[in-house]
C-alpha cells in the first residue's frame, strides 16, 4: 500500500479531506479509504481511529454494493448511516482509475444534498487534479 | 404437512487467501453473495479481497439446511469476525500452509474467538499441505492441546466440493455429539 501512485493519491485525498471539513458546516470528520479498507487521508475536529473507520466503511460499503446486485438496483452511490446524534455519509467514487471511499461524519443539523453536493465537487477535483 | 428444515450457520474464517470465498463458492447450491473488492496491499499477493461477507446456502437434504458465511481474513476487519460469528452454530478456521507462519496464524485465530470456542464447534482446514508439508497436522494439534483445545484438524483442498463438506460434516458432528452430551448431562 505504498507505492508512487499511493502516495499521490494519498496526498490528493488529504487535500480533498481538507476541503470537505472546511465546506461542510457541520462536519465532525472526514476520512477517505480505498474500497480494500486502508484509510488515505483524514481530516475533523472529533477523534477517531481513521484506520478502523477506513475498514468498516469499506465493509459497509461492499456490503450495500452486494444488496444492490442482489435487488438489480445498479450501482451504490451513496450510504447514510442516520443515527441519534450524528450521520455517517459514505460515497464510493473512481478517482484516477481507485476505487475510493470517502466517508462524512456529521451532526444532525447538516443537509445531506448539500454533503451530496460537496462529495460529487470533491470527486471531480481529485480526477481533475 | 410441510417438513421442518433446520437451519444452521457456519462461519468460515482464516488469513487472507486460505480459500474462504472459494470454499463457500464450492458448496453454495445458488451462487454466493461475495463482497470482493480490488486488493491494494501488495503483501497480499492477490487481486480481489473479501471486506465486508461471503454468504451462500447449501442444502444437505434430511432436513439440514446450512449457511455459510465467510469473514474478511485481514486483521482490520476483525469487528466483521465478531459479528459474523454471532449465533453461528460452527466455525471452520482455514489456515495457509504456504504462508510464513502458519501457527502463528491459527494462534491468532484462536485468540479473536477465544470467548466463543466454549460454545462453538470449531474445525480446523489446512489448505496447500502438498506445497508446504511443514508444520505437519500433528503440530497442529499439538498446538490446540496446549490449549487444552481438542479439534479436528483436517488437511484440506477448498477447490474440492468434497473436502469442504467434510469440514461442514465435521461441525455438524461435533454439535450434534455436544447436544447429546448436554441433554445426558442436566447439571452440565
Amino acid at each position: 500500500m505504498s507505492s508512487p501512485l499511493t502516495t499521490l493519491l494519498a496526498e490528493q485525498a488529504q487535500q480533498a479531506a481538507r476541503a470537505l471539513f472546511a465546506e461542510v458546516d457541520g462536519a465532525r470528520a472526514i476520512v477517505i479509504a480505498t474500497a480494500d479498507g486502508f484509510d488515505l487521508a483524514h481530516a475533523g475536529h472529533q477523534p477517531i481511529d481513521p484506520a478502523r473507520l477506513a475498514a468498516m466503511v469499506s465493509s459497509v460499503s461492499a456490503l450495500g454494493d452486494a444488496a444492490s446486485r442482489e435487488t438489480g438496483i445498479g450501482t451504490p452511490r451513496f450510504l447514510v448511516i442516520e443515527s441519534t446524534e450524528g450521520r455517517l455519509v459514505v460515497r464510493c467514487m473512481q478517482v484516477q482509475g481507485q476505487a475510493l471511499i470517502v466517508v462524512v461524519l456529521t451532526d444532525r443539523s447538516v443537509m445531506l444534498g448539500l454533503v451530496w453536493n460537496r462529495l460529487a465537487a470533491a470527486e471531480q477535483l481529485m480526477n481533475a487534479a | 404437512m410441510a417438513t421442518l428444515t433446520a437451519q444452521h450457520k457456519i462461519v468460515f474464517t482464516g488469513t487472507p487467501g486460505a480459500g474462504k470465498t472459494t470454499a463457500i463458492a464450492m458448496l453454495s447450491d445458488a451462487p454466493p453473495v461475495v463482497t470482493d473488492v480490488r486488493n491494494t496491499d501488495a503483501a497480499l499477493g492477490k487481486e480481489n479481497t473479501t471486506v465486508g461477507l461471503d454468504f451462500g446456502q447449501v442444502d444437505l437434504g434430511d432436513g439440514q439446511c446450512v449457511r455459510l458465511f465467510g469473514t474478511p481474513g485481514q486483521l482490520r476487519f476483525e469487528f466483521m469476525w465478531q459479528i459474523i460469528a454471532t449465533d453461528a452454530l460452527g466455525l471452520v478456521i482455514l489456515i495457509d500452509n504456504s504462508r510464513p507462519d502458519p501457527l502463528g496464524d491459527l494462534a491468532a485465530y484462536l485468540d479473536a474467538y477465544e470467548a466463543l470456542l466454549p460454545t462453538l464447534s470449531c474445525v480446523v482446514g489446512i489448505g496447500r499441505t502438498l506445497d508446504c508439508s511443514w508444520p505437519a497436522i500433528d503440530h497442529f494439534g499439538d498446538a490446540l492441546a496446549a490449549r487444552g483445545l481438542v479439534l479436528p484438524v483436517l488437511a484440506v483442498d477448498v477447490r474440492r466440493r468434497e473436502d469442504v463438506l467434510m469440514l461442514v460434516d465435521a461441525v455438524l458432528i461435533q454439535a450434534e455429539m455436544r447436544a447429546s452430551s448436554d441433554s445426558s448431562c442436566p447439571h452440565h
